[in-house]
């Protein structure tokens, strides 16, 4: 190998370690510029109020300084020449090596060229790549290190912000959540009540648009609200064409009815009673005399119970006690018709001084009588809901049943397809559909195609009376279609009223519950009444499940009310039964006080309950005429003070 | 001879003549190698100091040590051109007819001591701008050639002294270097006096004769200098120049002229020797820095800011070697 290779070589060499080097301090130097820049965003975002995104980006552009440092560093290749003049400077070689390289390459003198060679080659033998261009950690991984440190140490500190902002960003998270919960809905309206009307299939759409527009959009509170309000009333008008339809109004109205909507035909309801009668014999009591008899078993049981644990066990004179209560009780049971043999056996048990046997039966006799009574009560529902049906055609369109009514439509058609018609059997179909015409009108066409239908069938044209008992079926349909769409919009309103609610409240779409439901008399539990399930996980309300959710009437000697409770008089205690009735007090009376947690009432009363409430209701009208009161509360209000008003 | 054993005379010769020197001078390092230097690539010498410093003592030392002839022109301000360079002067032949012949002046000779060259006036100054430059003496209407080698060592006291006339700055460029005799340490006045005072005197022998000398001369003048050490020489220069993009800081504010090109070849030439005192065969960046202020403190000439600061020269080239990067691009480039 010549000097000048070997100068060369030793050249590269160090040149290669020394883009390695400056890789590496490119890195520290971009880990220090992209520390710095995350740094300062973080310390920023803990005081002022930007976006989340734009720490995640400074921490990406940290990450990727860091990157692109150390590509600019090791990117620039040094040459032979630029190497030799950096070790020149680096190991004080007084330009050797640089001088010997070029001197090698240009013209010159050959003696002089091999001088300064042999002399560079002698120095460059004495170079270690190694000990030239160490790989140490630079001053700047120092400093690198420190703002790292730092930023992570910042990172634990919790960030400033004003409530102003907290409650904005509560709010457009709120609006966000609500936008995805009315979207949601929509869709599962979509699904479980599919729109035949266009009109109707535009408002759920734009209600869906609503909800993405929300859960997409940043909107203020004033801003959602206020779309909010623009669907809702486009959706009212809708509404208010819809209901001026009187068939759709009288179906709503029988569907509003307990048993109205998916009601069970006749024949099956017919055929439940009859199953219930059978497992509850011949009881003549009412649910109500059943229930009083269960409360003062009940009684005899806490007294037998009170008794066996007093000291020395049950007295003679208690035993009587309640030999005789029991009997008595025994007797009134007989009377109703009922059956008590457990009864019988704590009786025989009591006397044969088997206190355990004895309250063992007395437990198993209130199981019996709380299931006697359960199903009284169901069987009675189920004979008012019989009793609502209509029996026939007129009747049935008379009670806006629609299903019901086609079905005795489609049984007319099948009678008058058969071959074996009598001629009562017409007549009596002729004077049923004749009947029926009147409350057909209501139905639009209907009254109609019944007349048509009562017409041919008087002219013996059976498959014209057919023709026209399939049209008026079809109009039926027609008409459940559209009470479909009025519901399916209806729903939608609900949950647009309830998105209003959770946005201007500020609670959660969960916590709002469904405006006007649960509390209003004969409306439908809501969420927060015993331990309802999600009801946005698809336990939303329907109708035929209402039974189940109706509680009255079910004792929980477990959980005994405590406090002024309605629960009955025999619970109360003395102490707690109030002294006046609500609202009978005169002036300069004493006026009942109860202590609330911060608030207390006091005093006597000035003024007469009456002249009160009227004060109030016209308070409250003016508060909701100049629109004092926000438009979710305006309908909880108003009801507030009617009520007052009865 | 091969180049290689001429370097290897040119060190030996050196380190003679250094020797022989300390054998008077005491102290005085960087004047005597600066001296040397300058005459080894045959330029001139300035050297300024306060009387009684050596200054004259160093020049004639120096024209023991070289086996060349060598003249003293002692400069008074009644002193004339001609009285350097000579002049026309009837003469009796031996026949007995009167004819004119040039009497040589002092001029002639390889080494000349003008010693305290500022106490003569500017016009007699001037008698010496062409001798010093072209190496020639025009006088009587005749040129005439000087015999190789020719160095002027030039001694003046510091300009603001009584009686003296600054020298014009065209005469100054003619300087390779202008050196500072400043005051010998302790250890070095004592060594002065115990050489000045006691009986025993130094026996100079001769190291160097003519045509060794101006082979060395040569020879410097082969010594290569890479373009990056090149440029950064010409980038020195430049920054001494006010006024242009080059210019230093320092030079705009304090500088009225900066360095002409001859400064720059003085760097040059006196780095090429600097290199092979040292034992290189290339001119490094610290070459040209260790000549720096010795070639250019004679060249740059101070506005009236500088002045009246008290700014010196020497203090302008150190902001500039600061100021001015080894390593830069290229200034052609």
């Amino acid at each position: 190998m010549s000097d000048l290779q070997l100068i060369e070589q030793t050249l590269q060499a160090a040149a290669r370690r020394r883009r390695r080097e400056r890789a590496l301090r490119g890195l520290w130097q971009g880990l220090l510029v992209g520390g710095l820049i995350f740094f300062v965003t973080l310390g920023i975002y803990k005081l002022a109020p930007i976006p989340s995104w734009v720490v995640t980006a400074a921490g990406i552009a940290g990450g990727v300084a860091a990157v692109v440092g150390c590509i600019i560093g090791g990117w620039r290749k040094t040459t032979v020449e630029q190497m030799a003049r950096w070790v020149d400077g680096r190991q004080q070689l007084q330009e050797r090596l640089s001088t010997a390289l070029e001197m090698a390459k240009g013209p010159g003198s050959e003696t002089w060229r091999t001088l300064l060679v042999t002399d560079a080659a002698a120095h460059a033998k004495e170079l270690d790549a190694r000990r030239l261009v160490p790989f140490t950690l630079p001053q700047v991984s120092r400093w690198a290190l420190v703002v790292l440190a730092l930023a992570a140490g910042l990172g634990f500190v919790p960030e400033y912000r004003s409530k102003t902002f907290v409650a904005k960003v509560a709010d457009q998270k709120n609006i966000q959540d609500t936008g995805k919960e009315l979207t949601e809905l929509t869709k599962r309206n979509l699904q479980k009540r599919p729109p035949a009307m266009e009109t109707t299939q535009k408002a759920m759409e734009t209600v869906s648009e609503l909800g993405q527009q929300l859960s997409k959009q940043k909107l203020t509170r004033s801003d959602a609200l206020k779309q909010i309000a623009n669907v809702t009333d486009r959706i009212k008008d809708e509404m208010k064409d819809a209901a001026k339809e009187p068939a759709i109004q009288r179906m709503e109205q029988a569907a509003r009815s307990p048993g109205g909507e998916n009601s069970p035909d006749a024949a099956r309801l017919q055929k439940q009673i009859e199953q219930t009668q059978k497992q509850l014999g011949t009881p003549n009591g009412s649910p109500e005399d059943m229930d009083k008899l269960n409360k003062e078993l009940n009684k005899i049981q806490e007294a037998a119970k009170a008794a066996a644990d007093k000291n020395g066990g049950m007295s003679q004179a208690d035993k009587e006690k309640i030999s005789k209560s029991m009997a008595a009780l025994s007797k009134q049971a007989q009377q109703m018709g009922m059956q008590m043999p457990n009864m019988d056996q704590a009786i025989q048990a009591l006397a044969a001084n088997q206190t355990d046997m004895f309250l063992k039966d007395l437990q198993a006799e209130t199981q019996d009588l709380e299931k006697t009574k359960d199903l009284a009560k169901s069987l009675q529902q189920m004979q008012q809901q019989m009793e609502k049906m209509g029996k026939d055609l007129a009747e049935q369109l008379k009670n806006g049943q629609p299903e019901a009514a086609q079905d005795t439509l489609k049984k007319m058609q099948d009678q008058l397809k058969s071959a074996n018609l009598t001629p009562e059997q017409m007549q009596k179909m002729v004077s049923e559909v004749a009947k029926a015409v009147s409350p057909g009108s209501q139905y639009g066409k209907v009254g109609e195609k019944l007349n048509q239908a009562a017409k041919a069938m008087q002219s013996g044209n059976k498959p014209g009376a057919g023709q026209s008992l399939a049209e008026a079926s079809k109009e039926l349909d027609k008409l459940m279609q559209q009470m479909n769409d009025a519901q399916a919009m209806e729903s939608e309103l609900d949950g647009l009223n309830r998105a209003q609610m959770a946005i201007s409240t500020g609670q959660s779409w969960g916590q709002c519950n469904k405006p006007g439901v649960g509390t209003k008399p004969g409306g439908k539990p809501g969420s927060g009444v015993g331990t309802w399930a999600n009801e946005d996980a698809g336990w939303g309300y329907d109708g035929h499940q209402t039974q189940r959710w109706d509680n009255t009437g079910i004792t929980r000697p477990d959980q005994k009310p405590r406090g002024v409770s309605d629960r009955g008089d025999g619970e109360l205690n003395d102490a707690l039964k109030p002294t006046k009735v609500k609202g009978q007090f005169s002036p300069g009376g004493q006026m009942p006080s109860i202590t609330l947690k911060g608030v207390s009432i006091k005093g006597t009363s000035s003024v007469a309950y009456e002249e009160a409430a009227v004060a109030a209701q016209a308070d409250a009208q003016s508060a909701l005429s100049q629109e004092k009161v926000p438009r979710a509360y305006q309908g909880a209000v108003r009801d507030y003070f009617d009520d007052m008003k009865k | 001879m091969n180049t290689e054993e001429q370097i290897a005379s040119f060190r030996q010769n050196y380190a003679a003549l250094r020797a022989e020197i300390a054998k008077v001078i005491v102290g005085h390092d960087a004047i005597v190698e600066g001296t040397l230097i300058a005459v080894l690539a045959g330029g001139h010498v300035l050297l300024e100091g306060v009387p009684g410093l050596g200054k004259t003592l160093l020049v004639r030392t120096l024209s023991e040590v070289l086996d060349l002839s060598f003249n003293r022109i002692q400069f008074t301000p009644d002193l004339m051109p001609a009285d350097i360079l000579g002049t026309n002067m009837v003469m009796e032949t031996a026949s007995g007819r009167r004819e004119f012949e040039f009497q040589r002046g002092p001029i002639f000779a390889h080494l000349v001591l003008a010693d305290e060259i500022n106490r003569a006036t500017p016009k007699t100054q001037s008698a010496m701008l062409e001798a010093m430059q072209e190496k020639s003496v025009t006088a009587g209407g005749e040129i005439r050639k000087l015999i190789e080698p020719f160095f002027v060592l030039a001694t003046q006291n510091p300009i603001d002294q009584e009686g003296t006339y600054p020298l014009p700055e065209a005469q100054l460029d003619r300087f390779f270097f202008k050196l500072v005799v400043g005051y010998p340490t302790g250890a070095e006045l004592t060594e002065v006096l115990t050489r000045t005072t006691e009986g025993a005197r130094a026996q100079i022998n001769k190291v160097l004769d003519r045509e060794t000398l101006l082979e060395l001369q040569r020879l410097v003048r082969q010594v290569p200098v890479a373009t990056h050490v090149k440029d950064y020489a010409v980038r020195l220069v430049l920054a001494t120049h006010p006024k242009t993009d080059t210019a230093a800081p320092i030079t705009n504010q304090y500088l009225r002229f900066g360095s002409s090109p001859r400064g720059g070849q003085c760097l040059l030439l006196a780095g090429k020797v600097r290199a092979l005192t040292q034992g290189r065969f290339n001119v490094s960046f610290d070459d040209i820095q260790a000549v720096a202020t010795a070639t250019l403190r004679h060249r740059l000439i101070l506005n009236f800011e500088a002045e009246a600061e008290g700014i010196t020269t020497d203090q302008i080239i150190a902001q500039i070697l600061q100021d001015v990067p080894r390593d830069a691009a290229t200034v052609n480039a």
